[in-house]
């Protein structure tokens, strides 16, 4: 346990700050009162040496050195609190101990918490004891024991973090280039062995630990392995004899390409990057302001359809953080930027504090830094919210670059039918205005509270705003009236009722009817896709009993560094651009958000890490084990890889042929490692258990969309389609496969939750795959699996005698026949027992969720 | 100790996970082995939990959702009648709605047990057993609205992303007993507490279970726990078939852990069904336990919390539901009153039950909500949330009983002695169950993360 590797601050500090603040103005009335209380036994002690030692130095240490020691190089506003000269000398404001004057030194007003400005330590306010002693050792003279100067200075003034020049340097930074071939110390044997460039750089470290690769699994289990891996699902019985009986030496590459060609390609991978992409189809409470995505699965669509035509890698990124900023992109690619559309935002309640507010938008603005820096390059920028990263060489002004990115760009339905661009982003302006009007008439309307006049007055301006604001967009009523009717149905006229003395009526009701109309669970098929355009976001405090969100079109937000993530404290702007250390010379976004500069810096500035994440992603998908075990973190914190030329090699060709996934599929399932049997070696577990080394192909669980999918086909009712709309996955006639099933970010579904689905507000690198007993009683109990079974049992219908249906029940369940043993111990079971039970049985049993 | 998801580790993270046999009965302590601690060199060093004696070695949670009044309950304030109606100049009573004039408490507070702790009418079960209880008046929260305040209370975090308290107390803890899971929550409902019992970035098998106190029957708690069409000698007939089946396929592949615990599992999985309709059935209990709780859902769940610690389950949360009832921004005179003797009996019964039952002493349990209430009032005969001073009151585990603990300002509006803040809760919890909450952390997303996040100091003036 390294407690000093431990973030010292982070975005609590913000909220923290922010309601010590609201909380402060009455404590101040009180403060007084409790400093007397305190200083009565505390006067009995004459403040020297010892007082500081008891009183003072334990707070300067936990409270104040972490910031303000001459240890750190650069000590937060200059001031050094761990010397005695330092404590005199005060910081970049001038001194901060004023001797024998408590009032007039800013360390004590700092304590005091009165000055909303001058408040230490951030992270909350010291216990009233702890202040009035301070005020007592100021006012005795201060007497410090310490050293005047640093006693050691030398070594502690190496920063921790990896600096940006040093950062440069990081491996994972490195431009990608292919790598030589590995020399092999048994030629012979690599030469019958490898298939692949690939297989050269495993068996090259295979040796090194004098391990041999496994020999190739039995076809049936290739086709098996290489059928789930690339759609989902197994081959049927007779796929399996054919692939048997196929004795074409290129059997096995036909294969891959079919289930590449094959639609069902892109459901199961487009599932992999819908897990980074932290899809969900509604918001983490769903409330009055963040109600679900109807159109959200429209994105799903999208990334199915796009994984099928392998779109390029780096096209795919651009066009779900850009799509409407690139040139001659068709309409359909639009649906990308759901990425960001249907992003995860957090309910704010807008007759709370600016600052509040402002926190809340902040918070979702570092879910999108989190999600693109994690996902896309693997690095933890959301680490440098409060301070510069601990560890890799990320500034805390990159963090707020990025982030005002995602400050410049406001989400909002966009309409399927292309307007083009000026009508697309007054739509989207007017929907998201029209959206907040009616929130603020309906809240001012229905919840009065004691200004019922102005709250009046209030709800009546939003409702002739919102009026007119709708009808600035009357021209779409001939024209388009879906999109008229949309905007027309955000326009809710609240019911006005007045009160005029709330004391006398005592029925106020503090109902939200507009919260509860807004959360319309499950997706529309209306002509609209959830999207983002270019439009900064700000807080505006002005009335202070209704903080309102101000969107403003076509205008970038370049944030203010926040130090320790507070809204109320902004330090130097951070003009949106891309990360320092992949970066020279001036690199600022100029257009618009900059989003579109932001999706080619990925690539052109750091494409080497890029293709290395992507390349280590799929990896990982393939072979249930990454080359990077970190996948989301490169970083210094993060794993390093266990093959790093393969990585380099093999992120170099990827970009070489055009960041083709399908060619990256092929490259890896066409090597003789990828072939590997599974089974476990006396000589494999000794050396390496982990299989760190690939001596061996990784045997693995189905995850929930291929198991329950599996189900479904072995019972002959998997329905496939690519449909509109998202569905309950417990439905009972829900036949689709488990990648069109609702995501809900505040009520995931049980079955899904079960087996590990990953939590959809934030962006997961892989799944944690669990054994638990609940899982076992659905197998075993639950209505699914034992109509999976009836309906399993009504396709044996090739004989008609107990062996023949026990047959016909195993080729479809596992895809082979059962042996004799299998054979009689099923007939005697059946003496007792019926066929769907025994089918159930199967279904439950280890071989229909093992993926050797 | 970091368990995180480095690649060195990965591997020993699967093996744990297929050793999972119980519901979430991962916890490092409970699993490993001081070998098996010593044999892994990536855990290395790292501490052990618990990492000093532990007072409790389970914790219950009765959580009023909404918010209850503490001015109408335990913090009693003579201030409120004398200043009736009136907004004392110079004193900020802000809060997110509008609110009008204190609002003094209807209901008589007396002083009870050896503390004299005061204690307002409403809860005359909890009076009687304030000996047992610490009354903590002092509590602060960071945030006015619901569902943050909630995520603070139960995550220590506004982000609905953490992992729930009950979740870090079975990843450091496990559960003692492996048919159960480590942490249940009961509530009305099926989905009571939605993402505040999440595991979040913490390996799955710690996500709180959730049962619907609601009914009684067992298989109605618990989906799928009976199957409809077999009875329990088919069923095992059926389930050695499987086992046949799946020993056959282990022979032909060879050994394997995943293969191996899912084996394991499924055993498990069939004796809960039966062992889990026993727990859970509070039927078993006699009529004189069962009526000194009451018969509501609240009742149920207090009730079952002490059958599922008897058991060894670490955390049990109770939810006051279905909604958030304690939000009473109007009639809260009414509502208190309709509202408090299914809940004061209950909890009082808790308390006095695990007492006579000799748990009380390793079984810590804490009452609140997510903040409290102001002192003015809101729309006539309401009141607003209050995060800046609230109550909470905990019980047992190591607690001193029969005391309050620091105070609100005159109007009861704000903390301003000894304040409490939900993290140095959160501390003072994880340490009565013997855990250094600045040790338990996790490895996620480029840094450790802990429940207390960088703050929380225990509260040592209220422990035995």
């Amino acid at each position: 346990m390294r407690i000093e590797t431990e973030c010292d601050q982070n975005s609590v500090v913000s909220r923290f700050l922010l309601f010590k603040r609201m909380a402060i103005f009455s404590h101040q009335q009180c403060f007084s009162l409790c400093l007397i209380a305190f200083l009565v036994p505390l006067a009995a002690q004459t403040p020297g040496i010892e007082f500081f030692e008891k009183e003072i130095r334990p707070v300067l240490v936990t409270k104040c050195y972490g910031c303000h020691s001459s240890k750190s190089k650069s000590p937060m506003g200059g001031l050094v609190l761990d010397t005695k000269n330092g404590l005199k000398k005060g910081g970049n404001g001038g001194p901060v101990l004023v001797v024998g004057d408590p009032a007039s030194s800013r360390l004590f007003k700092a304590l005091t918490y009165n000055q909303t400005e001058l408040r230490m330590p951030p992270t909350g306010k010291l216990p009233n004891d702890k202040i009035a002693a301070f005020e007592k050792w100021i006012a005795a003279g201060a007497p410090d024991p310490r050293a005047e100067t640093p006693e050691v200075a030398a070594s502690a003034t190496v920063k921790k973090g990896m600096d940006i020049e040093s950062g440069r340097k990081w491996w994972a930074f490195q431009t990608v280039v292919p790598q030589p071939q590995p020399k092999v110390s048994d030629p012979l044997f690599a030469k019958r062995w490898t298939k692949e460039k690939i297989d050269w750089f495993i068996l090259a470290k295979l040796e090194q630990k004098k391990l041999r690769p496994s020999p190739q699994a039995d076809l049936a289990t290739l086709i098996n392995r290489a059928s789930l891996d690339l759609t989902g699902l197994r081959p049927s019985y007779d796929e399996v004899q054919a692939f048997i009986a196929d004795k074409d030496p290129t059997a096995y590459a036909k294969l891959i390409d079919r289930l590449l060609a094959s639609p069902r390609y892109g459901e199961r991978w487009g599932r992999y990057w819908l897990d980074v992409a932290r899809y969900g189809e509604d918001n983490p409470t769903s409330e009055a302001t963040n109600p679900p995505y109807p159109f959200a699965w429209r994105y799903r669509n999208w990334v199915i359809e796009a994984t099928n035509k392998d779109v390029p890698y780096d096209k795919f990124v651009k066009l779900q953080l850009a799509a409407d900023l690139m040139p001659n992109t068709s309409r359909d690619d639009f649906r990308a930027l759901g990425y960001l559309g249907a992003a995860p935002i957090y309910h704010t309640d807008l007759r709370l504090s600016k600052e509040v507010t402002e926190t809340i938008f902040t918070d979702a603005w570092d879910e999108r830094v989190d999600s693109v820096s994690r996902g896309l390059l693997a690095m933890t920028v959301a680490c440098a919210r409060c301070h510069d990263h601990k560890f890799d060489p990320i500034l805390t002004k990159d963090y707020y670059a990025l982030a005002g990115i995602f400050a410049s760009i406001t989400a909002a339905p966009r309409p399927l039918v292309d307007l083009g661009k000026e009508t697309d982003e007054k739509f989207m302006y007017t929907a998201q205005r029209l959206f907040y009007l009616s929130y603020m008439a309906n809240l001012m309307n229905g919840e009065p509270g004691s200004k019922p006049e102005e709250a009046a007055r209030k709800s009546a301006e939003f409702t002739t705003e919102m009026i007119k604001t709708r009808d600035s967009m009357s021209f779409l009523q001939e024209s388009q009236p879906q999109m008229w009717a949309y905007l027309n149905n955000l326009v809710k006229v609240p019911r006005i009722k007045l009160k005029t003395d709330p004391e006398v009526v005592p029925d106020a009701k503090p109902a939200l009817p507009f919260a509860a109309r807004n959360r319309r669970p499950g997706a529309s098929d209306l002509p609209f896709m959830q999207s983002v355009f270019d439009a900064g976001i700000w807080i505006d405090g002005a009335d202070p009993d209704l903080t309102k969100v101000d969107i403003r079109p076509g205008m970038a937000h370049d944030m203010n560094i926040l130090p320790h993530g507070n809204v109320a404290n902004p330090g130097a702007l951070a003009p949106r651009q891309f990360l320092t250390v992949l970066s020279k010379g001036d690199t600022t976004f100029k257009q618009g958000s900059g989003r579109l500069e932001f999706a080619n810096d990925i690539f052109s500035k750091s494409g080497g890490l890029a293709a290395r994440v992507i390349v280590n992603r799929v990896w990982g998908w393939h072979f249930g084990k990454p080359l990077v075990a970190t996948e989301s973190d490169f970083g210094v914190q993060g794993d390093k890889p266990t093959h790093p030329e393969l990585l380099n090699d093999l992120a170099a060709r990827f970009i070489a042929n055009g960041q083709s996934l399908k060619w990256l599929h092929r490259e890896i399932m066409l090597s003789a490692v990828y072939r590997q049997a599974s089974l476990p070696r006396e000589a494999g577990m000794a050396a390496d258990p982990a299989n760190a080394l690939y001596w061996r192909m990784n045997p693995r669980r189905l995850d929930i969309e291929a198991y329950r999918d599996n189900l479904l086909q072995v019972s002959g009712d998997l329905e496939n389609k690519l449909p509109s709309l998202s569905f309950d996955l417990d439905a009972p006639d829900n036949h689709l496969r488990t990648v069109y099933a609702r995501v809900s970010r505040s009520r995931l579904n049980t079955v899904l939750a079960l087996y590990d689905f990953p939590d959809p507000m934030m962006t997961a690198p892989r799944r944690e795959l669990t054994t638990s007993p609940l899982q076992q009683l659905f197998v075993m109990n639950s209505p699914f699996l034992q109509e999976r079974a009836v309906n399993l049992v009504k396709r044996a219908t090739a004989d008609t005698d107990s062996p023949g249906k026990i047959r016909d029940v195993y080729r479809a369940a596992v895809g082979r026949d059962p042996t004799p043993t299998e054979l009689d111990t099923v007939l005697t079971y059946l003496n007792n027992g019926t066929l769907a039970q025994f089918a159930q049985a199967l279904l439950a049993s280890n071989e229909v969720i093992f993926w050797p | 100790m970091t368990f995180n998801s480095r690649q060195d580790k990965l591997s020993r993270r699967d093996w744990i996970a297929s050793l999972s046999g119980g519901l979430g009965s991962l916890g490092l302590a409970g699993m490993l082995s001081e070998e098996q601690l010593r044999a892994a060199p990536a855990i290395g060093t790292a501490p052990k939990f618990p990492n000093f004696p532990a007072k409790a070695k389970h914790n219950i949670v009765l959580f009023m959702v909404g918010g209850p009044s503490q001015l109408d309950m335990f913090d009693y304030k003579p201030a409120l009648l004398k200043y009736q109606g009136q907004r004392p100049s110079g004193v900020e009573l802000r809060t997110e709605r509008t609110t009008g004039g204190l609002l003094p408490s209807p209901f008589e507070f007396k002083q009870h047990g050896r503390g004299g702790v005061h204690v307002s009418s409403l809860l005359p079960n909890l009076a009687s057993t304030i000996d047992d209880i610490c009354v903590i008046k002092s509590m602060y929260t960071f945030n006015p609205t619901h569902v943050p305040a909630r995520s603070l209370f139960h995550t220590g975090n506004i982000a609905a992303t953490r992992p729930s308290m009950g979740s870090w107390i079975s990843y450091g803890l496990g559960s003692e007993n492996k048919d159960l899971p480590g942490f249940v929550v009961l509530g009305p409902g099926q989905n009571t507490g939605g993402g505040l019992a999440r595991a979040g970035f913490l390996p799955s098998q710690h996500q709180g279970t959730n049962f619907d106190d609601s009914v009684t029957a067992p298989d109605k708690m618990i989906r799928y726990l009976q199957n409809k069409e077999l009875n329990k000698d088919a069923q095992r007939r059926q389930l050695d078939l499987i086992q046949s089946m799946n020993r056959g396929y282990g022979q032909q592949f060879g050994h394997d852990e995943y293969l191996e615990g899912r084996i394991q599992s499924m055993e498990t999985a069939f004796t809960m069904q039966f062992e889990a309709t026993d727990v859970f059935d509070i039927n078993k209990e006699p009529e004189s336990v069962r009526s000194e709780y009451g018969d509501t859902p609240f009742a149920h769940g207090c009730l079952l919390a002490r059958r599922l610690v008897e058991r060894g389950v670490r955390t049990v949360h109770v939810y006051y539901g279905p909604g958030q009832p304690w939000d009473d921004h109007s009639k809260i005179n009414k509502n208190l009153a309709e509202r408090c003797p299914d809940m004061d009996q209950a909890s009082a019964a808790l308390v006095k039950d695990l007492r006579q039952r000799g748990l009380l002493g390793e079984t810590l349990v804490v009452w609140g909500g997510e903040f409290g209430r102001t002192p003015v009032s809101e729309s006539g005969d309401g009141r607003d949330h209050n995060p800046y001073g609230f109550t909470m009151w905990l019980a047992g585990g190591g607690v001193k009983g029969g005391m309050s603990y620091g105070e609100t300002d005159d109007f009861g509006f704000k903390a301003v002695e000894k304040s409490v803040s939900i993290h140095d809760l959160h501390a003072t919890m994880l340490h009565q169950m013997g855990i250094d909450h600045t040790k338990l952390t996790y490895r996620y997303a480029g840094r450790d993360f802990r429940l207390t996040d960088v703050y929380g100091e225990v509260v040592k003036d209220i422990l035995l």
